[in-house]
């Protein structure tokens, strides 16, 4: 059995050589369990953007990228000895599950070990100030997401709000950081509700809101399916006319398909795919590679990743980890599927350009893509 | 007290100490990737075996152990916490915790105590309930520990991630804690609590009849068992740092079941087995999913295999080998078998000394009466013959008699004591013992073993060993010590089913159909046997049979039972001339054609 083993390290070791005109890129995500939902689209964006780039010539027409891949099966056990694998194996970046737990499992060894690690889509932006110097985040994080929406719900004139949300998950939590921001603009916030995940029946809630008067100007949360749906029946079933604020959570097809009540719901996400733009770039390539076109925006944000890492290896000039680290830290708008990305000047939290979407006829409609105000973002919230 | 023998027990320890030690030279060999999965596999075995603890010795399969896992989990994460961080992420929690601020094994050590404090109350309800109930339980257990945890926020950041925990869980920590974990679970197996919770197990109703308290011997095995998963617990969290309810939920309940029901529940060596098993056949696909070269040919990442392997290797292992890869014994009990020859030790006779009376006894099942007020008594040293057709209520008798059944109605007396609705263990433990109409031997234990759990289990334990030894002695089965009872004749497990409520220090001895199923030397012996028991020991004797021939030669007394009801009592003679019996046993002739 130990024959095995050694034998299948000496194969992995062969079949990614690590050498100065290769940079390999290890992935230890969640390929099947949980958060394979996240995880596998994220790798086909992933691996998109490799060939991309190979066929080119490599980065910067010199560096090919090779990937060394590890299935964590959404366990942060797994995800740590995998990580460790990694760094033994001598990748030059490793990439992380898309959720808080099994990355934060990992960094004990990309700390040690120095390489640097990127989520695939955690958005909490705690995971890379817990993580320390060596933790990145990809997805646009919840506090860049509730500083957009906040500020374009001010520049649109509504004056009072009201949150629900949901102490049960960070991101639920989303819209905390709205009140915040709103606030600082000179909102004001009329109430707060909170629910817990998979709530039966919001019509408490929706009574309350319905009978304040003045109602809000607006209601914002970032529930998610099966939630986001029941509460926003509710809330119209109640009353409220208020304009309803959520979250990438219902970036699904489900929310254009609730009719009448779905209409005029905005949200924020990673990306929309107007003409000529390098969304829709890529979703011609993804359905020309895969034969489909991508189930979620997180294929574009996996290709967003690798454009990333070459743009830290082209300012790095090596393969280096600490040198990428150190570059990938200072980039600044790099032009992804999604739009610009920058992490200058942040925690290893990117900022990206978020995109405001409305539902019109059962379709989406793209309200603006602001960059987000740096001034305006609020510090991760820990608890 | 260790009901095996010093030189297995011996041999066990050594020999985990021995794989450990070596297992960590081989990780450290090949480098810190191979350490932490050793260091994960450690973690595992220690919460396999803590379940195995439980649900090997009890027969009861348990979902819910993991729970206790998160508990500890997160309880000594708490207590590890640097105190400015708990302040940080935790702002609800009450400040006399807040402030605490231990290192790894105080900290693993409160937690598993507090564990073992849910699990005493948890178990206390769990430990009343039989089979599948039981199973299905600990299942209710798993989801609302899942569902405290994840509504106490103020404790445990809910559903969150909760980090910060320091990564003090090296690979010789993990090796230390899981030795320590794998000798709990090996001593409590065959200690006194793990013996008689093992005969439990084979046969409920019997360990009953020999004074074993089932439940309560269930409820010591759940709470030493969730306290070494609250250990495996403690030592996850502090490998990982992070950590949020779901690790500790089904997946991980499913991987933990896997390995142990591969590997055999019911033994220290099965949990190490299939934990080794499992853990190869994982690492080995996991190295094969993410691609390989032979040659020429790319192998193309395939993922998933890992999991299919382990449902494949559970399908085999069911198939092939339904008690797990180990069986039913540990390694040393096969490789190291105890010697079979005891040296026999003679205790005095004790003697019966009071009068058993059942006064006026009814027991209805529904709207059937199987025994109708009937009236027993069994003077010291007498042997009483009970008979009648099939059906007449014989068994039931006896089971009222010795705690089994409750009395619809009547009451029984033994010298001055009221035993009526008493339990079979205390009825066993006043001295009232019994063997069965189907043989309920302890099959999977050994001779001795079987003996010596009725012996440990009345008179409070006192001679044990001397006591098991007498009775296999006087049965004549010492030489079959070491056989597995399952594996005797038929004639043999009768005799050693005697030797088990002999072992008891009976004043009454109550014998179901002794002689079932033996030729007429066996029962010719049987019945020198039983005159001898009489007449020596001064026991006094109950003895159902259909062989007619025995009962008339051994009975002082006979009573003849026919449709539920008393129909004749007296002497051996008496009785063969009765017309009421006669009438019973070949019917009434021509009166009744009419």
């Amino acid at each position: 059995m130990k024959h095995l083993i050694l034998t299948s390290a000496i194969v992995a070791a062969f079949a990614a050589p690590v050498g100065a005109e290769t940079l390999t890129i290890g992935t230890a995500t969640a390929q099947t369990g949980g958060l394979a939902y996240a995880d596998v689209p994220t790798m086909q964006g992933m691996k998109l953007a490799i060939d991309e780039i190979n066929a080119a010539g490599g980065i910067d027409g010199a560096t090919k990228i090779a990937l060394l891949e590890k299935d964590v099966r959404s366990d942060p056990a797994q995800t740590s000895i995998a990580a460790q694998e990694l760094a033994d194996a001598g990748v030059s970046v490793i990439v992380l599950p898309g959720d808080s737990d099994p990355a934060l499992a990992a960094i004990g060894v990309v700390s040690s070990a120095k390489i640097p690690a990127i989520s695939t889509v955690a958005s909490s932006p705690t995971l890379p100030q817990i993580g320390g110097d060596y933790m990145f985040s990809n997805f646009p994080g919840d506090n860049v997401q509730a500083a957009v929406s906040a500020k374009w719900a001010w520049d649109e004139g509504y004056k009072t709000a009201w949150i629900v949300y949901s102490p049960d998950t960070q991101y639920t939590t989303m819209p905390l950081y709205f009140r915040d921001v709103f606030k600082k603009l000179g909102g004001e916030m009329l109430g707060e509700s909170t629910n817990t995940i998979g709530q039966q029946d919001f019509s408490a809630i929706a009574t309350t809101i319905a009978a304040q008067d003045p109602q809000p100007d607006l209601v914002m949360t970032s529930a998610y399916e099966p939630d986001f749906p029941s509460m926003l029946i509710a809330l119209r079933a109640a009353g409220v006319t208020s304009q309803v604020i959520g979250s990438d959570g219902i970036d699904s097809p489900t929310t254009f398909s609730l009719g009448d009540v779905g209409e005029d719901v905005v949200f924020t996400t990673a990306g929309f795919a107007i003409k000529g733009s390098p969304l829709e770039a890529f979703d011609k390539a993804f359905e020309q590679k895969y034969g489909s076109a991508p189930e979620s925006i997180y294929s574009a944000v996996g290709y967003d990743l690798i454009k990333v890492i070459e743009a830290a290896v082209i300012v790095a000039g090596s393969t280096d980890p600490t040198k990428i680290r150190d570059a990938m830290a200072d980039l600044e708008n790099v032009q992804g599927a999604t739009g610009l990305i920058t992490y200058k000047g942040t925690n290893g939290m990117p900022v990206r350009q978020v995109s405001l979407i409305r539902v019109k006829d059962g379709g989406r409609e793209l309200v603006g893509q602001p960059s987000p105000d740096a001034n305006l973002i609020p510090a991760p919230r820990m608890q | 007290m260790l009901t095996s023998s010093r030189r297995q027990l011996l041999a066990s320890g050594g020999m985990i100490i021995m794989l450990s030690v070596i297992a960590v030279f081989v990780a450290t060999w090949f480098g810190p990737a191979t350490e932490r999965m050793l260091t994960v596999f450690f973690i595992s075995l220690t919460a396999v075996v803590g379940i195995g603890v439980y649900s090997g010795n009890s027969g009861i399969l348990s979902f819910g152990h993991v729970a206790f896992m998160g508990i500890g989990a997160y309880a000594s994460s708490l207590l590890t916490v640097p105190a400015a961080l708990k302040g940080a992420t935790l702002p609800g929690l009450p400040t006399w915790l807040a402030a605490v601020e231990l290192t790894l094994i105080p900290a693993t050590l409160i937690a598993m105590v507090f564990t073992a404090v849910v699990a005493l109350a948890v178990g206390a309800a769990i430990s009343k309930l039989e089979g599948s109930a039981a199973t299905i339980a600990t299942l209710g257990l798993l989801i609302i520990v899942h569902g405290v945890i994840i509504g106490w926020r103020d404790v445990t950041r809910g559903a969150q991630s909760f980090f910060g925990v320091p990564r003090v869980t090296d690979l010789v920590t993990a090796a230390a804690f899981c030795v320590v974990a794998l000798f709990l679970a090996r001593l409590y197996r065959d200690s006194s609590s793990g013996l008689r919770l093992r005969a439990g197990r084979e046969n409920a109703i019997a360990a009953g009849a020999v004074g074993v308290r089932i439940r309560w011997e269930r409820l010591i095995s759940f709470v030493l068992s969730a306290a070494i998963m609250a250990l495996a617990g403690a030592m996850m969290a502090h490998f990982l740092g992070a950590f949020s309810p779901k690790k500790f939920y089904f997946n991980d309940t499913f991987l933990l079941l896997a390995m142990l029901i591969v590997g055999g529940m019911s033994t220290v060596t099965g949990a190490i087995t299939g934990a080794v098993v499992i853990t190869l056949v994982t690492e080995v696909l996991r190295r094969l999913e993410s691609g390989f070269s032979i040659g020429v040919f790319d192998v193309p990442p395939i993922f998933g295999t890992a999991q299919i392997g382990i449902g494949l290797i559970i399908l085999l292992a069911m198939f092939r080998k339904v008690d797990g890869l180990a069986g039913l014994k540990e390694w040393e009990e096969r490789v190291l078998p105890r010697s079979t020859l005891l040296a026999p030790a003679a205790l005095p006779p004790v003697g019966a000394r009071d009068v058993l009376s059942g006064k006026g006894l009814t027991r209805q099942f529904g709207g059937l009466t199987a025994v109708d007020d009937v009236s027993i008594q069994i003077l010291p040293g007498q042997i009483v013959g009970l008979i009648g057709p099939n059906g007449s209520g014989k068994t039931t008798l006896l089971n009222m008699l010795s705690g089994i059944l409750t009395p619809t109605e009547g009451q029984i007396l033994h010298g001055g004591r009221d035993l009526t609705g008493l339990s079979s263990p205390d009825i066993a433990d006043q001295g009232i013992a019994r063997t069965f109409q189907n043989i309920r031997l302890f099959a999977n234990l050994t001779v001795y073993q079987n003996v010596l759990v009725a012996a440990l289990s009345t008179h409070r334990g006192k001679d044990a060993v001397a006591r098991a030894q007498t009775a296999l002695d006087w049965l004549d089965v010492m030489k079959h010590a070491a056989a597995d009872a399952g594996t005797l004749s038929y004639g043999d497990q009768r005799r050693v089913e005697i030797a088990r409520a002999l072992a008891c220090q009976p004043q009454v001895l109550f014998l179901d159909e002794p002689a079932a199923g033996m030729n007429r030397e066996e029962t010719d012996a049987l019945m020198e046997i039983l005159r001898r028991l009489s007449a020596d020991l001064g026991i006094s004797v109950l003895l159902v049979d259909h062989d007619l021939e025995l009962i008339n030669q051994l009975s002082d007394r006979i009573m003849v039972l026919n449709e539920g009801r008393m129909i004749a009592q007296g002497s051996p003679k008496e009785i063969r001339r009765n017309k009421a019996v006669i009438e019973a046993y070949l019917g009434t002739g021509r009166e009744n054609e009419n």
